[in-house]
């Protein structure tokens, strides 16, 4: 067994971020224009066309409404893509801020941070988006907050525990006897170490959290009928998967090509982060 | 280490307080009435003389202080009430409801560490052959299926298709398997990924290629060395995973009807069932602080690095 | 590694304890068992059919039996009791008992017991304080008087019929989980808010019980019931939904369905203090309950007023849909189209705020709801909340509140009318008050001529929709599905508190 290959970095690594930066960049884009590429009006109700099959005029079917199913898909792009992204970004910095104070200053500061992630972590996470949804009602803004006031913990204990681990190394104290400040370090030395791992957690969250917004409209909490948006549409058709699969699968299909895409992009960083470490 | 575990402990006391404020400040500014909710089960209109009296016994007209304080004195004694919805102990039920749910958690666990550790271990190893590709392409698939997709998925092909499985599952380990396997989907997938990373980030290190140079053997290296570093990393992982776990998921066990803890909080979330509610925040206060408390040792006993702290 | 290894073999120990420590009662029936297996969606704590909704359930167990029951076709039928006759002033009924009737355990059923029964109804049940302030007379053991203050021409559908009143042996057995009862089963095992099984009661006064057993079993999720009903694991159950029922509707061989009118009732209230008599036309004459009831997949059947049109008390009528004159009535009241093609007065475009919650389907009818009021050049907002009954039910903000009830729980129109129209009623926020409407009310309440109730309640509701101050959408169906060979599982009755009976057979 030769566990030494593994440290070579992929090849090409440039090559495939590139790649998957311009697939997600795509995605981006369309769900910026999704309005003008809209072969229906994503909206308009039909009781002559429910749940048809696929067809012409409707590339992915209907829905149990009648609408199209397509139209829908990429209408609901931006809503999916962008709450799950801009929820992941915000917490990701958040907490990995957090994360490495409290790691690296550890005291009343590590007390602090902790405790208070403590506290919200032992929250459950449903009696926190349900005690959400119902004082500031439901829609979008109030699901990402939901599944927001928790997310970031993920991210603090994570970096705390690598800047924990990582603190006792030989390049940590060489960078503090050479005199470096405490921010430099972690900036510096800490966050390019431990970035690998965090990242490849967010990408993953990306997913997550496109998957648990969806988890929050089979609750019945989050985003409400009609906005096109991938989850609760999923949500709202499962009755349907024996009848007019195409109402499922449609967001469903979306909605994993979109994790994929963000997951390997993930994946991706990671590789070129790798390569110039090795460099 | 008695010291450290009763400052846990300690600590444990001030989440449980701060928790239970919370929960029952949140529940109380939330729209959605007890007293409506339970007359109201059936969709018959209620007179609101009756709801009147109804909130009277049930002491929800008293203020929030004095109904927080009247719980919190009960809880003092041990007491943790009695459900507004049927009247029975909420001790008594979370406690069954645990039972079910321990069951389930256990056993997603376990199927997903029988899958990822090896696969994750491998997959690191194997980085960039067609096998990773091929298992990176379905952790990421199992990672973007909503749960209650993959549920009815499962139980339509499995009990309806193949007729291997029932729908009507009774309480025994055949019927655990399904919600656990469905549980365990996302779980492996996120496993998988974590691991590999984990154990790349080790084979990254500078003690292995130092450990090669010196001629030690390879499999010495990533049994004795690579996988007892990345165990920190998956300590974390799994416990803050089965931490969540045994708070329910509700989406599996309402699709399965499997009596948890998810389907109760949920229901009494529904309900505005205060009592349980706040036995059920109280409960994962105390699974949290506990799964923390056994990282934070086994952290201690693996990684002497960070005994210090 | 070793210590990870360590500790997955604790998680298999754990796990293999956990799983062992819950042995299985072996519940094989005998072979030849004829055991009917049903869905329910709810399931209660407790089998004490006075408490809280247990009635519903140890009626729907075939546990429990009224003193009176409430046929297909609404009428008061005897059950336990053969008659109830009134005094001349109408405050004193005196019911007969049958003398046949008995408990499972072989116990006569006698006026003590049923008269204790009731008094603990007036004080365990909340709903049912009322009638601790009957008088109740044995005149002998099978004959017994109520004497209310007042006149109460509803007292058998709203009391005695009602499943709350289901006759227990108040004196052996445990109420909570093994309760003696009348019906054609008994408990065999309970398990709270879980699998209730029942068994065939060889003592059973008024038949001969077909079936050996029922099991109910809890199933809250819809898909799980479709599913269990396709893998052949269970015989039925009711509220199939629409997409199940497409499903069952193709293989009729399979599967058979009975869909039937019901009583639960979608509406909505139209806020007098918000919205112009004219606007309230608009909308009223622009909803088109039809287009609804096509999109809910024959789950529901459009409503003309909150009751069946098959009822004596359901006899109104309103406007048929009407777009042009919707558009006439806004004009009418200053409204002009826009370049978006709403309409607007003064600059300030129209738009109303539909409130809903997510069941019954009432989010799907907000959503088709917004689509019907843009032809025609209304904006909606939509506001969807988790529960009205603590929002905009009681806040009054809304301009059309959407809500699902049971209209008609008994055969009679005046708990309904009662709970909507009164001026200190639940939706009087709303600004529909009427002195005219009010004296009808009232005069329903006492009324005992049952034609008469029934003029009075046409009325009552005429007046509701000529003012559109209501709008009446669909009356569920009550659709069940079984097994080709089930017969007598409550399917013909519009109410859900009957399932199974003597003549119950698979």
């Amino acid at each position: 067994m030769d566990i030494l290959v593994d440290k070579s970095p992929r090849k090409g690594a440039k090559t495939r971020l590139t790649l998957f930066l311009i697939l997600a960049g795509i995605l981006v884009v369309l769900s910026v224009i999704a309005p003008k590429l809209a072969p229906n009006d994503p909206y308009e109700i039909s009781s002559a066309n429910i749940n048809a099959a696929p067809s012409a005029q409707y590339p992915m079917g209907t829905d149990r409404l009648g609408r199209c199913v397509f139209s829908r898909v990429l209408m609901g792009a931006r809503t999916s893509i962008f709450s799950a992204v801009a929820l992941v970004a915000i917490t990701f910095v958040i907490g990995s801020l957090l994360g490495m104070a409290s790691g690296w200053y550890g005291g009343i500061v590590d007390t602090l941070i902790m405790r208070f992630a403590d506290i919200l972590l032992a929250f459950p996470q449903m009696v926190l988006a349900i005690a959400v949804a119902g004082i500031l009602g439901g829609g979008m803004f109030n699901a990402m907050l939901a599944m927001g006031i928790t997310g970031w913990t993920i991210y603090a204990r994570l970096a705390r525990a690598q800047v924990l681990a990582l603190k006792r190394e030989a390049f940590v104290d060489a960078a503090r006897l050479s005199g470096c400040s405490s921010l430099a370090i972690m900036f510096r030395t800490l966050l390019p170490n431990m970035l690998g791992p965090m990242i490849v957690n967010a990408s993953i969250q990306i997913g997550s959290m496109m998957v648990g917004i969806a988890g929050l409209s089979f609750l019945g909490i989050g985003i409400n009928e009609p906005q096109a948006e991938w989850g609760s549409m999923i949500n709202n058709s499962r009755a349907y998967i024996q009848l007019a699969p195409w109402a499922v699968l449609g967001p469903a299909i979306a909605t994993i090509i979109t994790v994929m895409i963000f997951n390997y992009l993930g994946d991706c960083v990671r590789d070129v982060m790798d390569v110039e470490a090795g460099e | 280490m008695a010291k450290y575990i009763g400052k846990r402990m300690i600590h444990l006391v001030g989440i449980m307080i701060a928790l239970s404020f919370l929960t029952f400040l949140l529940m109380y500014l939330a729209p959605g009435d007890p007293a409506v909710k339970k007359l109201n089960a059936q969709g018959i209109a209620v007179s609101p003389e009756v709801l009147e009296a109804v909130r009277k016994e049930m002491g929800l007209d008293r203020p929030f202080f004095v109904q927080y304080g009247d719980w919190a004195l009960k809880v003092l004694r041990g007491d943790l009430g009695e459900s507004y919805k049927d009247g029975l102990s909420v001790a008594d039920k979370l406690a069954k409801a645990l039972g079910y749910t321990a069951q389930l958690a256990l056993g997603s666990m376990l199927i997903s560490l029988l899958i990822s550790l090896p696969l994750g271990m491998l997959t690191a190893l194997k980085k960039d052959s067609w096998l990773d590709y091929v298992i990176r392409f379905f952790t990421f698939f199992g990672n973007s299926m909503p749960n209650f997709l993959i549920s009815v998925l499962l139980m339509y092909f499995l009990c309806v298709k193949a007729r291997l499985l029932p729908v009507v599952a009774d309480r025994s380990l055949k019927g655990l398997l399904l919600p656990a396997v469905a549980l365990s989907v996302p779980m492996c997938s996120r496993f998988i990924r974590q691991f590999r990373a984990e154990i790349l980030e080790q084979l990254s290190r500078s003690y292995v290629s130092g450990a090669v140079t010196r001629g030690v053997r390879s499999r010495y290296i990533l049994f004795r060395n690579v996988l007892h570093n990345a165990s920190i990393s998956i300590l974390t992982i799994v416990s803050l995973t089965l931490g969540s776990l045994f708070g329910g998921s509700v989406v599996v066990e309402t699709i399965f009807r499997w009596p948890g803890l998810g389907k109760l909080a949920m229901d009494s979330i529904t309900y505005r069932d205060y009592p349980v509610i706040q036995g059920f925040v109280l409960f994962t206060a105390v699974v949290y602080v506990m799964v923390n408390l056994f990282t934070d040792i086994a952290y201690h006993w693996i990684d002497p690095r960070v005994r210090e702290d | 590694m070793k210590k990870l290894l360590a500790l997955m073999i604790v998680l298999v120990l754990a796990l293999s304890l956990a799983a062992c420590g819950k042995k299985e009662e072996d519940g094989t029936p005998e072979p030849e068992a004829k055991i009917l297996r049903i869905a329910e969606s709810f399931a209660y704590a407790s089998l004490d059919a006075h408490k809280d909704y247990h009635g519903w359930y140890t009626s729907i167990y075939g546990m429990t039996e009224t003193l009176f029951k409430i046929g297909n076709d609404l009428s008061v039928q005897p059950l336990l009791a053969t008659k109830a006759e009134t005094s001349e002033d109408g405050l004193t009924w005196t019911i007969t008992l049958d003398p046949k009737a008995k408990f499972s355990n072989g116990k006569a059923v006698t006026a003590d017991m049923v008269i204790r029964n009731l008094q603990r109804v007036g004080e365990v049940n909340d709903s049912y304080h009322d009638v601790s302030a009957y008088v109740f007379t044995k005149i002998d053991d099978t004959t017994f008087t109520i004497t209310t203050d007042s006149v109460y021409p509803t007292l058998l559908t709203d009391k005695l019929a009602s499943s709350a009143f289901g006759i227990m042996d108040l004196d052996s057995g445990d109420l909570d989980n093994a309760p003696v009862c009348t019906g054609p089963f008994k408990a065999k095992s309970f398990e709270p808010e879980g699998t209730v099984e029942v068994e065939k009661n060889e003592n059973y006064w008024n038949g001969t019980v077909k079936l050996d057993g029922v099991v109910f079993e809890y199933m809250s999720n819809d898909e799980s019931k479709l599913m269990a009903m396709q893998s052949g694991e269970i015989d039925g159950y009711s509220s199939v939904t629409a997409a199940a029922k497409q499903i069952y509707e193709a293989d009729s061989s399979r599967y058979k369905l009975t869909v039937i009118p019901a009583t639960r009732l979608q509406f909505y209230v139209l806020n007098k203090n918000t919205l112009s008599d004219n606007v309230r036309k608009a909308i009223n004459l622009t909803v088109d309950c039809q287009d609804i009831a096509d999109y809910l997949g024959g789950t529901t059947s459009p409503a003309v007023g909150p009751f069946g049109a098959s009822a004596p008390y359901g006899q109104v009528t309103k406007p048929a849909v009407d777009t042009a004159a919707a558009e006439a009535a806004l004009q009418a009241d200053g409204y002009t189209k826009n370049s978006d093609g709403m309409y607007e007065k003064n600059g300030k475009p129209l738009t109303i705020k539909v409130c809903y919650y997510s069941a019954r389907s009432l989010d799907t009818i907000a959503t088709i709801l917004e689509r019907q009021f843009k032809a025609v050049g209304i904006g909606v907002e939509l506001v969807g909340t988790e529960d009205a009954d603590s929002t905009y039910r009681v806040t009054g903000d809304y301009d059309l509140a959407l809500y699902c009830m049971i209209a008609d729980k008994s055969g009679d129109p005046y708990y309904c009318i009662n709970a909507l129209y009164r001026k200190n009623g639940d939706w009087a926020l709303a600004g529909f008050a009427n002195d005219e409407c009010e004296a009808l009310i009232d005069e329903l309440k006492g009324e005992t001529d049952i034609n008469r109730r029934a003029e009075l309640a046409n009325q009552i509701v005429q007046m509701t929709i000529d003012d559109n101050a209501f709008g009446y959408i669909g009356l569920f169906n009550k659709t069940t599905v079984s097994a080709p060979s089930v017969v007598n599982i409550g399917e013909n009755s519009p109410f859900d508190f009957y399932a199974v009976n003597a003549d119950t057979d698979k």
